[in-house]
């Protein structure tokens, strides 16, 4: 039977390629809740979506405004009609400070819960979490419930707090908890369209503006391209599968470590004429307390490239002393034969590509 | 290989002292005074209008002379950080005459008649920025190894920066300044046991956040590389005097070193600046003066400039480092 598929978050990142994974391979209708101020600003991602979904989208979506922040979020949303709910909203910066982090991630998600308890037709209430809800701890990550384990960002904290309150309705509704790696490209040729610390770490290290790698080189980073990860989302949103907590990435023996990547991306960088004329040398790895001695250092370093980009890289540095290996073998046992990208080679790719477009200097993204 | 000693150490500041909040309001500075601060700077010294870098190398040479430690020179070498210091002629008379002459009024060459170092000759060294105070030691090492009847090099260095300039480079409080040694074949208070330079042309033009950002890694190569030079090891060492930089710069590269961060010696910082290729020469004598530096220490001199321009200088104390310190 055809049912209704709220997305939050539908014009973000992934909410935009789950909603185009949705509407290629499924048949249900799909309700686009996106963030909108006024309603200027809602019939600007209106018209962005519907430039973006193409012909697929007509008759089969509807945009709506809320504003997981307020009250009246989702008010205008007949209850009856939902089937499933793809939670992707969120404030997703790193350096997300604690009050907007809580009022949007973890009282937003609330506030879907609630809504989510009036759908009397709720297959399935799905929550994109991120796997750093883990937050300080080491070691093997199963797909578990969390407690607080502390946490390196107020932006881990929170997804951890909205998880927290999504799994505390376990029994009453089909929860599902989809905990995301680190996306770092769109796809497996390595065009790279949402920045994070992954490619801000590296464009320091390109441009000469940063000499010492945090982290403990045997750190395990887990990466992911969004065609991978829309894929194993849109798979996990089968009625047919169990609800639960699942990790979306590579298996552990296919995922590389720090030490790894940052000789891949090295590799590459020392290829291109213009970083081999700079002479820059590779990173000295450092500890943690001289890390944290840098970012005050850098604090000083006012206006200039480095502050600006080490303010964007430092709330997830922590993170690389902190290594841990994320299991995935209920993601493996519901999506069998699955492929994750290898990792080498996507950060190659994807290093290669963020040389070309300087970091997305010289690409017309759409946004 | 002939030992060559190295000792002297003697500098010369800008008449005017100046607080950094002052230097701040008077829009010389490109960070806020707050900012400098926080980083361990507070005054720095900057020459009145009349005074050249030429007064500030003349002022050096003056006290080695009048304390009669100057000697029988055989060569001066004279470097500069910016290469306009290294013209003691008036530019207006080049506008005036168009006759490049004036352009080559070599400050090395009056301190060798001002002086009556008739024996000596001068060499002029001007692009290795902040480091040539060490290039010059280095420089000087190398002579006293080929020409055979040589004893004694003067290494002089001295900037002041030209009228209007902002006072600071890569986040450093700058000081006009000049300071002097002497290197030799005799017997001083410091044995030279080895000296190593980095360049890297493909940052030579690195903007500020370029040169502080690729500081760690190249300071560290630097120290790494002198030391397996010298056949040493960090824990050889027993001072790091280094060029006054943000304070925290240090403290994560003694870690990353391995070298207590008790054994590194900047005192001058907070009262001087950085004045630009004299950093370590200040320091250094601040560190004799206060007496703790023992026959057979080892002390390592380190600087980055621009070019970019990494030198890093060994002295290993002799039984004269007493005498020396408390003469110096
Ligand atoms: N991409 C990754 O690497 C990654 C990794 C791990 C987990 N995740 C998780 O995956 C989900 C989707 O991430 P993404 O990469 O698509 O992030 P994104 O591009 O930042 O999208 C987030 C979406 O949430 C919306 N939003 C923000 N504040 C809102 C509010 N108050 N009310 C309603 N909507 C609001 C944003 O709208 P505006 O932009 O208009 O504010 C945007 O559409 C997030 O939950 C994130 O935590 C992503």
């Amino acid at each position: 039977m055809r049912g209704t598929t709220l997305i939050t978050g539908a014009d973000g990142y992934l909410g935009r390629r789950l909603t185009a994974a949705l509407l290629a391979d499924g048949d249900d209708d799909l309700i686009l809740a996106v963030r909108a101020k006024d309603n200027a600003e809602l019939t600007a991602k209106q018209d962005r979506l519907a430039r973006q979904l193409g012909q697929d989208a007509v008759g089969r979506t509807r945009v709506t405004a809320a504003d997981l922040s307020l009250d009246d979020a989702l008010l205008d949303i007949d209850t009856r009609a939902i089937t499933r709910i793809v939670h992707a909203a969120a404030v997703t910066r790193f350096n997300v400070e604690r009050d907007i982090a809580q009022r949007v991630n973890v009282d937003g998600t609330v506030r879907l819960r609630a809504f989510a308890a009036r759908c009397d037709n709720l297959q399935r209430l799905a929550m994109l979490s991120t796997l750093y809800a883990a937050g300080r701890r080491r070691g093997d990550i199963h797909e578990e419930r969390f407690d607080d384990a502390g946490f390196v960002n107020h932006y881990e904290w929170s997804k951890w707090a909205a998880e927290d309150h999504v799994l505390d309705a376990v029994g009453d509704l089909p929860v599902s908890v989809l905990r995301l790696p680190t996306l770092i490209a769109d796809d497996d040729s390595g065009q790279v369209t949402q920045y994070n610390a992954f490619h801000n770490t590296l464009k320091l290290f390109y441009y000469g503006l940063l000499s010492l790698l945090p982290g403990d080189g045997t750190t395990p980073l887990s990466l992911a391209t969004a065609t991978f990860t829309t894929s194993a989302v849109t798979r996990l949103l089968d009625p047919a599968i169990a609800g639960g907590i699942y990790h979306i990435c590579p298996d552990p023996a296919d995922t590389a470590t720090l030490d790894q990547l940052i000789d891949i991306a090295f590799t590459v960088f020392e290829r291109d004429a213009g970083f081999r004329r700079r002479g820059l040398i590779r990173p000295l790895p450092c500890d943690q307390e001289s890390f944290e001695d840098l970012l005050d250092a850098a604090d000083l370093l006012r206006g200039g490239p480095i502050h600006q980009s080490l303010s964007s890289v430092s709330p997830f540095a922590h993170q690389l002393y902190l290594p841990k290996t994320f299991r995935n073998d209920a993601l493996r046992a519901a999506w069998p034969g699955y492929a994750a990208p290898d990792p080498i080679a996507l950060a190659e790719t994807t290093c290669i590509r963020l040389i070309e477009s300087k970091w997305g200097r010289r690409t017309q993204e759409t946004p | 290989m002939t030992d060559v000693f190295v000792d002297s150490f003697v500098y010369s500041l800008g008449e005017r002292k100046i607080h950094v909040n002052e230097t701040a309001a008077a829009g010389r500075l490109i960070s806020s005074a707050q900012d400098l601060e926080s980083a361990g700077f507070r005054w720095h010294h900057v020459c009145e209008p009349g005074t050249t870098a030429y007064d500030l190398a003349k002022a050096v040479t003056g006290e080695l002379a009048d304390s009669d430690r100057l000697g029988d020179v055989d060569a001066i070498v004279y470097a500069t950080c910016l290469p306009l210091n290294g013209n003691a002629g008036d530019p207006r008379e080049w506008e005036r005459t168009r006759d490049v002459k004036y352009l080559m009024d070599f400050p090395a060459s009056r301190l060798q008649a001002d002086f009556g170092l008739h024996n000596a000759v001068v060499i002029g060294l001007n692009q290795q920025a902040c480091t040539a105070m060490l290039g010059s030691v280095r420089l000087a090492q190398a002579m006293l190894q080929v020409e055979r009847d040589w004893n004694r090099v003067l290494c002089v260095t001295a900037d002041r920066f030209p009228e209007g300039a902002k006072y600071e480079q890569a986040y450093n409080l700058i000081s006009d300044g000049a300071a002097a040694c002497v290197v030799s074949r005799q017997p001083a208070a410091f044995r030279l046991v080895t000296v190593h330079q980095i360049t890297n042309g493909g940052l030579g033009q690195a903007g500020d956040d370029e040169t502080v950002g690729s500081y760690f890694a190249y300071t560290h190569r630097l120290v790494r590389e002198t030391l397996e030079r010298a056949g040493l090891t960090a824990a050889d060492l027993d001072w790091v005097v280094t060029q006054n930089t943000n304070d925290k710069a240090w403290q994560i590269l003694a870690r990353l070193l391995g070298v207590g961060f008790e054994k590194v010696f900047f005192s001058s910082m907070p009262d001087v600046g950085h004045v630009i290729s004299a950093d370590n020469m200040v320091n250094l004598a601040e560190l004799l003066a206060t007496g703790q530096v023992c026959p057979g220490q080892r002390i390592a001199l380190i600087m980055a400039g621009f070019g970019l321009n990494w030198q890093c200088v060994i002295l290993e104390a002799t039984e004269a480092v007493a005498t020396a310190a408390a003469r110096d």
